[in-house]
């Protein structure tokens, strides 16, 4: 299981008015766990009043650059960019997990390849990641990159994105949208939508001649996008997404599980929540599991290895106490936050109430 | 790009998004519920994959020929190969790979006239079909060519699913699976001259077939309507299990292997 390391902040840069870009280095030891692949992100930690908040920020560095660096445009309420952006000092020290993510396609530095790229906002991060390693890396390849944004101030890597044009020229071409602003080009302003997608597949780009299209951005755009280019002949395994869902998981106050093994005594009213819909129903204390107890009363609760490997039985606490028997699933965080493996979930209290829905 | 909560005018309900075929492509946010099913949909095929190799392993003893040999062995790695490829998807929600291997016991099976709820029965996720034994080198050729064309039309559907980073892993495991399935039809087309063997293998047909149907699941089911709407399934079961039919249908046909 993938374990967090403490990376040194080496130089932080004011990218826009509210983005920064972060440089992290990791110890000599932890070098080669961080050897990322372009695309990839990086999941931090921090502690806020508390409360683990967890936030994976995509690389923005080439392979070539020989750092790790992050962009963290600042969201609003967004406890942890906030921070980043206001209060990260170089020197600090931040808990990071080895780079995760499958937003690449494998390099091929003798072939000839024609990549297109669309990032909304802060979503240019792994594609600038991309962006400059393929170019870098494979010499006969060529990037075309739509950019859209409210205006040119909000532009992350505005002045980046500029030098790499002039340093692969004929190679690297980007186009700005920007929503809010008139440009020479009709065209170029406003949101990218079916018809400007049209238009720019008409006049732009040549979409029969692109190898992968990658996109990152929000969730409506990435779909009219993703549909343009289908209705322009690309196959779903030419066309690659970044997405990491907007939604957060609730933020549970954290839960003291009892270690107190199971009486064998008595019963527990139960109640489980599943897909919206809640049962009550009454089970013996007598070491069964309430995943168990949950599919005999008719739930098609979701499980798998039943042994407290896999994780597909994962609900969590909302009432009561339960002893987890096994666990090799679950991380620290998540057992505080009150998730249980259900299927090794054994009720201590009389009472306990549990959804798979949170 | 980032997961920290923007709610703006440019984002939209995940429900929406999933509905209207957009992928998720990172372990991290994905909803517990999508998570659920997901991992589900997930440990059915590993279990499938790890069950379906360690039974075919005998049949690589049971072989006649050094090709046939081959074949066989070959299938039998390439399965576990699919298997791992899912398994590594998996760990990134937190499964232990190598606890999940020895959490049961794959080449465990039923008697050969047993009566397997197609529904799972507690143990592992295995479809059905992979608790039955085979029992000889013919009856290992029609059921892994029947089972392998039930799989090909299966992972056809599921190359849309709606995890990215599982559609992908699907679309390279297809051709191989349909490969597996080809050097099963390549075996039947060697028994099928034979009369013995063509009658053997008959039998075997008429053994298989309804137990491989029963794969595609329920006509109705609950729960390919909730995959469909968050996208991890598109095609229903009895669509699939029509095409299969035919095309299973088709190929038997020709080689008189039905009855």
């Amino acid at each position: 299981m993938a374990r967090f390391h403490a990376l040194q902040v080496t130089d932080i840069r004011r990218d826009t008015r509210d983005a920064v870009v972060v440089t992290l280095k990791p110890d000599a030891a932890d070098r080669a766990t961080f050897d990322f692949i372009q695309g990839q992100y990086l999941t931090f930690r921090r502690d806020f009043d508390g409360e683990e908040l967890r936030r994976s920020y995509s690389i923005c560095a080439g392979k070539d650059e020989g750092c790790l660096k992050v962009g963290i445009k600042r969201v609003e309420g967004g406890a942890f960019s906030t921070w980043a952006n206001e209060e990260l000092r170089v020197g600090d020290r931040l808990d990071v997990m080895p780079p995760m993510g499958r937003f690449f396609t494998e390099l091929e530095p003798e072939k000839v390849k024609s990549y297109l790229g669309f990032a909304g906002g802060s979503g240019i991060t792994p594609v600038l990641s991309i962006i400059k390693t393929v170019l870098a890396r494979e010499p006969k390849s060529t990037f075309t990159l739509i950019y859209a944004n409210r205006q040119t101030s909000s532009i992350m890597f505005r002045e980046e994105l500029e030098d790499l044009k002039n340093s692969y020229l004929g190679r690297f071409s980007v186009i700005h949208i920007l929503e809010t602003e008139t440009q020479d080009i009709d065209l170029f302003t406003g949101r990218i939508d079916a018809e400007k997608m049209e238009l720019l597949l008409r006049l732009w780009v040549d979409a029969e001649e692109v190898d992968t299209a990658f996109i990152c951005g929000p969730e409506p755009m990435m779909l009219t996008i993703a549909d343009s280019l289908r209705k322009h002949g690309l196959a779903d395994e030419q066309i690659r997404f970044e997405l990491f869902a907007s939604s957060q998981p609730g933020r549970a106050k954290a839960r003291t599980l009892s270690q107190v093994a199971a009486t064998g005594a008595g019963t527990c009213e139960v109640s489980v929540t599943l897909d919206g819909s809640t049962r009550n129903f009454q089970m013996e204390k007598n070491g069964s599991s309430v995943l168990e107890a949950a599919i005999a009363n008719s739930m098609d609760a979701p499980y798998s290895c039943k042994a407290g490997v896999c994780s597909t039985c994962r609900a969590k606490v909302i009432e009561g106490e339960v002893e987890m028997e096994v666990n090799h699933a679950l991380e620290d965080y998540e057992v505080r936050a009150g998730y249980v493996l259900s299927c090794q979930c054994i009720p201590v209290s009389d009472k306990v109430v549990i959804s798979y829905d949170e | 790009m980032t997961n920290e909560a923007v709610l703006d005018e440019d984002t939209m309900p995940l429900a929406d998004y999933l509905a209207r075929g957009g992928k998720l492509t990172s372990p991290n946010n994905v909803p517990p519920r999508y998570r659920a099913e997901l991992l589900r949909l997930m440990s059915s095929f590993v279990d499938s994959e790890l069950a379906g190799s360690a039974g075919f392993a005998d049949a690589i003893n049971w072989a006649p020929g050094l090709k046939e040999r081959i074949a066989a062995s070959r299938i039998t790695l390439e399965k576990v190969d699919h298997a791992e490829q899912v398994l590594d998807l998996m760990s990134d929600f937190g499964t232990d790979k190598a606890l999940y291997n020895k959490a049961h016991s794959w080449s465990a099976r039923q008697p050969r006239d047993a009566k397997v709820d197609a529904k799972r029965q507690g143990g592992d996720m295995r479809l059905s079909v992979f608790h039955y034994p085979l029992q000889g080198w013919t009856d290992a050729v029609v059921m892994n060519f029947l089972m392998g064309l039930a799989t090909v039309h299966q992972l056809k559907d599921l190359n849309q699913t709606s995890y990215q980073p599982l559609g992908e892993v699907f679309r390279k495991i297809l051709p191989r699976e349909q490969r597996h399935m080809e050097l099963g039809l390549e075996g039947l087309q060697v028994l099928a001259v034979d009369e013995t063997a063509r009658q053997e293998a008959q039998s075997s047909v008429a053994y298989w077939l309804p137990k491989v149907s029963e794969t595609f699941g329920p006509a109705k089911s609950e729960r390919f309507d909730r995959l469909k709407q968050i996208g991890l399934r598109q095609t229903d079961n009895e669509t699939l299990r029509a095409a299969w039919q035919a095309d299973a249908n088709e190929r038997l046909n020709e080689l008189k292997l039905t009855k």
